[in-house]
């Protein structure tokens, strides 16, 4: 499904946290959605989802407006899977995934058997642990059965806010891989470039709110963006195996232009 | 797609057999039954119980008689204190029960806090004032009307402050119950300081502590009426708080207009608590054990959840209640301090098992 950001802007306490961006997530494919932290990801995959309504722009699925879309219909054409916060949802496995066909169930509907939601689990590979109590789950489980239940919702539009944090790396590249080959046009905020530039199509790079790069992770992440949006000295060399980028990062000089923050925060 | 497979390996090697979800969890009709079955036994025994003698057979002749079968009569004596003293507090005890095991359930899910009661956005206190404003002072209202005045003004106010900066979030509802809350304890105590003599502080303090002994067929249809009204829109809802699972922003990506589903289920609760006070006063641990005592049987999920603890909470109150008044018989104990004296206990071995991961 098309996805398009149009000069989408938004504020939060008087502050333009996202500030004018275009991005066009390719159909059908991973974009990863990158920048330091408080550049504005979450708050931008908030829009996409319709949660915030833009203040500027619009975010367009297919043709239509997300604002203008009706709650229950829009979560039925996209699903948002937040970071992962709360482990002490009293649910099983189960219970859980049938979370994401609430959409589809009429106000007052029955929660009967659905077989969307055994879909679901099969598709992300959660059909073991469906009657295994939420509180005794893994982080890599727990995130794959999140996705389940955002694969229950049946989404034309899939948004991830950092899948991977608290995943060990075996778990973070499986769900990447997983997430990527679904075939649905799916946004991850990324933190791990090196993740980023390995599983994704695109990549769209925030900054201060605002858009500095985008386009295929080959193209836009060269030393000289890392450098002006994250702060860091790094080469980009290339992987053995799949020719995609690999970021070398190096230890800050001492009198490297860090931002301020980090050594406003020393004692 | 390599790395899948050896993860799902590795996480299928590794599984623990489950410490207790694997449990199957009884169907729901079946639960349903079992209850309701429960109740209306609960009802015709502990109707027999008490000063005056019957059997559950002239308990049961007398219902009959009086819904219009034809059946042999009860004496008038006993077809008094069944139909005119007993089964109006008992039935009374049962709508409360329910209303306060519901009521609990639904304030727990909505404000993510296992503590929550019934009584939280300032409720009780609201209709504690209202209510001793008309014992003491003598305003010449219906003392249930007072109470639920008290109650809703109360409820006003906790929700326009909670409201005040936009959003209505569970925390700021609970702060701003608080504040109110004391409020109407000041202004409670203010009154009774000022104004309470002899028997009006006895009475005052029924109120208080919780009281089903002024029941009536009053009382039945306000209780009774309340229950089924808000039971049922709650008990349908149930899915919608189910989507609260994993917070507020999740709950909005599925479709719930979140702001509003709070404000109409906390309104609907309050009206419900309110009615509840209004005929019984505060009576306090149903609304808050029920919902965690049955949560062990039924599971979380709130259309399982909802239904069962409202008959729990049923037979639950109609057995203290007989308790309450009965054990020191003729004197007669607030029914708060027996669900207290059961309450806590039964509180304290959930809270040991570790029932609710979510505690921790």
């Amino acid at each position: 499904m098309d996805v398009t950001l149009a000069g989408v802007g938004t504020r939060l306490g008087g502050r333009w946290v996202v500030d004018g961006v275009d991005a066009t997530p390719p159909p059908g494919r991973l974009t990863g959605l990158l920048g330091p932290n408080g550049a504005g990801k979450s708050t931008l995959l908030r829009l996409v989802a319709g949660l915030l309504a833009p203040e500027r722009g619009a975010v367009l699925v297919g043709d239509q407006p997300v604002a203008s879309m009706a709650r229950r219909g829009r979560a039925r054409r996209i699903a948002l899977l937040e970071q992962e916060s709360s482990s002490s949802v009293p649910l099983t496995v189960r219970e859980v995934v049938a979370l994401g066909r609430i959409p589809y169930r009429s106000l007052w509907g029955s929660d009967a058997g659905d077989e969307a939601v055994d879909r679901a689990l099969v598709a992300a590979d959660a059909t073991h642990l469906a009657d295994r109590p939420w509180s005794t789950l893994s982080g890599g489980e727990r995130q794959r059965v999140h996705v389940a239940r955002a694969l229950a919702q049946e989404p034309e539009v899939l948004l991830l806010d950092e899948p991977t944090n608290h995943l060990d790396v075996s778990a973070q590249l499986s769900l990447l891989a997983f997430v990527r080959d679904l075939g649905t046009t799916t946004v991850a905020a990324l933190h791990d470039l090196n993740l980023a530039a390995a599983f994704c199509e695109h990549v769209v790079v925030l900054s201060a709110g605002r858009l500095a790069a985008a386009g295929h992770p080959r193209e836009v992440l060269r030393p000289a963006l890392l450098r002006e949006v994250y702060g860091v000295d790094a080469d980009v060399l290339e992987h053995p195996r799949t020719g995609r980028p690999v970021i070398a990062f190096h230890e800050p000089a001492p009198a490297a232009a860090v931002p301020a923050p980090v050594s406003a925060g020393e004692p | 797609m390599t790395a899948t497979t050896t993860t799902t390996t590795r996480d299928t090697g590794s599984t623990a057999p489950p410490s207790h979800g694997g449990r199957r969890r009884a169907p729901l009709p079946v639960l349903l039954l079992v209850g309701l079955g429960v109740l209306v036994a609960t009802v015709l025994v502990t109707v027999t119980i008490g000063p005056a003698d019957l059997a559950v057979g002239e308990v049961a002749r007398s219902i009959a008689t009086h819904v219009g079968l034809d059946v042999v009569p009860v004496s008038p004596l006993h077809d008094a204190i069944v139909w005119d003293l007993r089964l109006p507090r008992v039935l009374t005890a049962a709508a409360v029960g329910a209303g306060l095991a519901l009521a609990g359930a639904v304030m727990q899910s909505l404000t993510r806090n296992p503590l929550a009661d019934p009584y939280l956005l300032g409720l009780s206190s609201g209709a504690s004032l209202g209510a001793v404003a008309v014992l003491v002072v003598g305003v010449a209202v219906l003392l249930p009307v007072a109470a639920f005045a008290g109650a809703m003004a109360a409820l006003v106010a906790t929700l326009a402050l909670a409201r005040s900066n936009g959003t209505l979030t569970p925390g700021r509802a609970v702060l701003a119950g608080l504040a109110v809350s004391q409020l109407a304890a000041a202004g409670t105590s203010f009154v009774i300081f000022w104004t309470a003599t002899g028997d009006s502080y006895r009475e005052i303090l029924s109120w208080l502590l919780g009281s089903l002994a002024g029941a009536t067929w009053a009382s039945v249809a306000i209780a009774g009426i309340a229950v089924l009204v808000v039971g049922s829109v709650v008990v349908l809802a149930g899915q919608r708080l189910d989507a609260f699972a994993f917070g507020d922003t999740a709950a909005a990506a599925l479709g719930i207009d979140v702001d509003r589903t709070r404000w109409a289920l906390m309104t609907l609760v309050a009206l419900l608590t309110g009615a509840m006070v209004a005929v019984s006063g505060a009576i306090g641990f149903v609304g808050l054990v029920l919902p965690h005592a049955v949560g062990a049987l039924t599971g979380p999920a709130h259309r399982r959840l909802l239904p069962v603890a409202a008959l729990a909470g049923a037979v639950f109150l109609v057995w203290a209640d007989t308790l309450a008044r009965t054990v020191f018989d003729p004197r007669e104990l607030p029914v708060g301090i027996v669900t207290a004296l059961i309450g806590v206990p039964v509180f304290a071995v959930l809270l040991r098992r570790g029932r609710g991961s979510a505690w921790t």
